[in-house]
């Protein structure tokens, strides 16, 4: 048996259109190396989209590759991610799977308030695949807790879990303000678990979990990540062997300046010998200042000049980041957290229960909170009409406050 | 109704005699009214008193035991009696309750204490319950709180001979807090008995989101127990291990040349790399054995719950639930008490720096406070092992206070710990304990006079207890509900079916 294990592909994630390009690169490559490797069928742990709607070239896209999977008998089996799920049922995923391209395993039923889930079991080599799907603000916990783990584990053979949660147990240092769940909460005894939301790479083995595996990205989704990672990779699964493959679409190349002491002028001549010696043709360039000035102000740094000549040295893109560069002319400005969900979530925590008018307790309010935001936040689609959009959002707001 | 009349003694002893046909228990509390007070008194004593001599009644009885078994005293009731030694509690008047300082009235009646006498026991900011008021064997319904952010942070004792409902105290305590968030409890478990993994246990709480398990085998739900190498410092080690002073500067030594990789260093470095080979072998064997960790010489292969990998938020976890207010239970049955304690240190140090850098902020008063329960106490702060050392739980004991952080101190022989801390637990919760040297040990700490109450504390029945504190009036008796009538007798919560959004369900 032989299977890749992609997660967190997040086509569309990117806002600059040369970004996105190659996250979907990324995606086709490694859909390439797995048909180059023969693998009997390809899971995703999740977040394929970046949105449960993604626009239409990108659709596209991931529809010509899929059938090409379909037409060279490799199936995907894989579940929604915090991403791609949508409270209101209306997901893309379901479209490609109604069209044969893949399979959610996502499937079950409620005995007794217990979630049962069923194995969709892979025709050509047996293996019985099942897994839980990931929600914002992991909101799929409760999933977790009201699972019948019981039937999953008894049921002999080759079986893979998909899941697309942050285990504690596996959490980095750095991303210990996540929310996650115990390893417990998974049924034990599966023959690979194939992760998906946590965008690191990690393979380990715990008492009745073997083979616990977070891929990362294809691509990394940030520029923290791209400084981190570089870029992205999957794993296959050989006959009990399980084996990395890098993606390196472009070479990153980082380059820090640290502010202390220095006034803006200094700064930026540093940043301009750092440039010249690190930046190569088509690679991406990223450009990190942190640290107090001595003097001057952050736009007194000429980025200007340093982006002349990373232009005339041809890269394919560059990026910066001050988020951690102050000035003492000004007040210090302290950022702890990293990404937009992080900041959201904490503010969220900040302010639950504050108002409890609909009696929903905290727990409730937290999930209706986080499903308003991806109600609300939804874009206008291509070809969709203003009062259709209207209609769609009224709809799913109706359905998730219960309003006839 | 009168129990009795104050009929001589002096302050701190007070007699009363009883009146026939009522019976007043050791310990029941009393009420004798004055003109412009109440003062709640306490039997601590109670010995016979007759208007017979003593030679009178020897031949009376004699003439009972040999002649005539029927035979009647005249006016029995009032040549023989009962006298019941009391002490003074508190003076209650109308606007206030503060210690007594003076006598109830000569001839003065005593009955028992009522509800309505009560009413300056008032239910604190941040209650913790600790059961109903007890006067003697009788149960009153008056629930008693303390006042749950001041004892925690000023450290809890809870003393007694085993049997006497030390777990069952503590589980009651905890299932209170897991309903609030003034404080965050971290309780070391030797004994895995608070969770209630195959019985009746905090789990079964209806906000059992405030509470977080760790084990190294968990049930669903509860969290593996692993901790990142990277994070365990030589400093750790104090209270858990015994290392000479050539061991200490070797294992400072490795960590400042390999700061966070310094196990593993210490395990794959070769011998001649400036450590005396004897001293290297032994902190290679007491790291493997405490950590549970092998080498080959090259890499390290983790065992247990101490892990390379895995486990890099796991102290940090824990810490952020202990400041968002929650209960965190460390299952440690599986381990040696060496390691309990290492982890236990591991964490507590942790909290206490957090603690103190909140301080630092100015921002310590927006943060619940913390406990840290440990069983069997004397193993970190008994006199003989602090003769090595101070470790982190003395240090929490002794200053711990300054920064809201606290100890919940669990022993069988308080007789062990310096006089010095054991006056630091500044509320005492004590159980039944037989042994003198131990209730000495605990009268001559008490925050309350408890010299005359010895005797009372050898009679303590199971789950029934006296609380010294500070932050109470006066030694409060009590009894303890048993832990599993009382979660019986709570409301259920109903819980809210789960749609499962997203799943296909068919």
């Amino acid at each position: 048996m032989k299977f890749s294990h992609i997660a967190d592909c997040h086509i569309g994630g990117w806002r600059d259109p040369k970004l996105k390009d190659l996250n979907t690169q990324a995606f086709f490559r490694a859909l390439d190396i797995s048909l180059k490797e023969k693998v009997d069928f390809i899971v995703i742990g999740g977040d394929l989209f970046n949105t449960a709607l993604p626009g239409i070239d990108r659709l596209k896209d991931v529809v010509r590759k899929f059938r090409e999977l379909k037409e060279k008998n490799v199936p995907v089996y894989l579940i929604p991610g915090s991403h791609d799920f949508s409270p209101s049922g209306k997901t893309m995923l379901d479209v490609l799977e109604e069209a044969g391209l893949c399979t959610n395993v996502v499937k079950g039923s409620v005995e007794n308030n217990k979630l049962k889930l069923k194995f969709t079991i892979d025709e050509k080599t047996g293996a019985k695949i099942t897994g839980m799907l990931g929600r914002r603000g992991m909101l799929e916990r409760t999933y977790y807790e009201e699972l019948d783990r019981a039937s999953l584990e008894k049921e002999p053979g080759f079986k893979i879990f998909l899941f697309h949660t942050a285990i504690t147990e596996l959490k980095p240092k750095d991303m210990d303000r996540m929310d996650s769940a115990p390893i417990s909460l998974l049924p034990k005894g599966f023959d690979y678990y194939a992760g998906g939301h946590v965008h690191i790479v990690e393979k380990l083995d715990m008492p009745g979990y073997r083979n616990v595996v977070y891929p990362g990205p294809l691509f990394p989704n940030n520029f923290h990540e791209l400084e981190e990672l570089k870029g992205g990779g999957f794993y296959i699964y050989d006959n009990g062997e399980v084996k990395r493959h890098e993606i390196a679409i472009k070479k990153v190349v980082s380059i820090r300046v640290d502010a202390l002491h220095k006034n803006s002028e200094k700064v930026t001549e540093e940043l301009l010998d750092k440039v010249k010696r690190d930046a190569e043709e088509d690679c991406i360039i990223l450009i990190r200042i942190s640290g107090v000035l001595q003097s001057g102000r952050v736009s007194d740094i000429d980025f200007k000049k340093v982006y002349d000549i990373l232009a005339k040295k041809d890269v394919y893109f560059v990026m910066r980041n001050t988020s951690g560069l102050a000035t003492k002319e000004f007040e210090e400005v302290k950022i702890e957290t990293r990404s937009a969900e992080e900041i959201e979530d904490r503010l969220i925590e900040e302010h639950l229960g504050q108002r409890d008018a609909a009696g929903w307790g905290k727990e409730k309010e937290r999930k209706m909170i986080k499903d308003l935001m991806v109600v609300l936040s939804s874009d206008k689609k291509e070809g969709e009409k203003v009062y259709e959009f209207e209609a769609r959002i009224k709809d799913e707001l109706n359905k998730l406050l219960e309003i006839d | 109704m009168s129990r009795g009349i104050v009929i001589s003694g002096k302050f701190g002893e007070i007699v009363v005699r009883q009146k026939h046909g009522e019976e007043i228990e050791l310990g029941e509390l009393l009420i004798a009214e004055n003109k412009s007070a109440k003062i709640l008194l306490q039997a601590y004593d109670l010995v016979y008193g007759s208007q017979l001599s003593a030679s009178n009644l020897e031949l009376v009885s004699g003439m009972k035991l040999e002649e005539d078994s029927d035979l009647m005293l005249m006016d029995e009731k009032l040549r023989n009696y009962t006298l019941a030694l009391l002490k003074n509690l508190i003076t209650i008047t109308p606007k206030n309750a503060r210690s007594s300082k003076s006598l109830p009235e000569f001839f003065s009646s005593v009955r028992e204490v009522k509800k309505e006498d009560l009413g300056f026991i008032t239910k604190p900011d941040a209650p913790l319950f600790v059961g109903r008021l007890r006067s003697g064997s009788k149960i009153l319904d008056f629930d008693i709180f303390l006042p749950g952010k001041d004892v925690f942070s000023h450290h809890i004792l809870i003393p007694a001979t085993t049997g006497r409902g030390k777990s069952n105290l503590t589980s009651l305590m905890l299932w209170d807090c897991l309903d609030k968030n003034y404080a965050g409890v971290l309780v070391l478990d030797p004994h895995d008995e608070y969770y209630g993994r195959n019985k009746l246990g905090l789990k079964d709480h209806p906000k059992k989101e405030n509470l977080a398990y760790y084990s190294s085998e968990p049930p669903a739900g509860g969290r593996s127990l692993r901790i990142n190498l990277s994070h365990v410092k030589p400093w750790h080690f104090n209270g858990a291990a015994d290392w000479s002073p050539a061991q200490k500067e070797a294992l400072s030594a490795l960590y400042k040349r390999y700061n966070k990789d310094w196990i593993k260093f210490a395990l794959t470095i070769p011998d001649h790399e400036g450590f005396q080979e004897g001293t290297l072998a032994v902190i290679r064997r007491r790291l493997s054995s405490l950590l549970d960790l092998d080498s080959d010489g090259s890499s390290v292969f983790c065992n247990g719950i101490f892990d390379m990998q895995a486990g890099q938020t796991t102290i940090s976890d824990i810490c952020s639930d202990l400041e968002k207010g929650k209960v965190v239970v460390v299952d440690t049955s599986d381990f040696s008490g060496s390691v309990e304690i290492l982890i236990g240190s591991l964490i507590a140090t942790e909290i206490l720096n957090k603690y103190k850098s909140h301080k630092n902020k100015g921002i310590l008063k927006d943060k619940p406070v913390i406990s840290i329960v440990l069983e069997e106490a004397p193993r970190v702060l008994g006199k003989q092992v602090l003769e090595s050392g101070p470790n982190i739980f003395s240090t929490i004991a002794r200053e711990g206070r300054k920064f809201k952080v606290g100890l919940t101190a669990i022993t069988q022989l308080p007789s062990l710990i310096p006089r010095e801390i054991l006056a630091n637990m500044n509320t005492k919760i004590i159980l039944g304990i037989e042994m003198a040297p131990e209730r000495q040990a605990i009268i001559d700490s008490a925050s309350q006079d408890l010299s005359s109450d010895s005797r009372a504390i050898a009679s303590l029945d199971k789950g029934e207890a006296i609380i010294s504190s500070n932050f109470t009036k006066f030694a409060i008796p009590v009894k303890i509900p048993l832990f599993e009538d009382y979660v019986r007798s709570r409301p259920k919560e109903k819980k809210d079916a789960i749609d499962f959004e997203g799943v296909n369900l068919s």
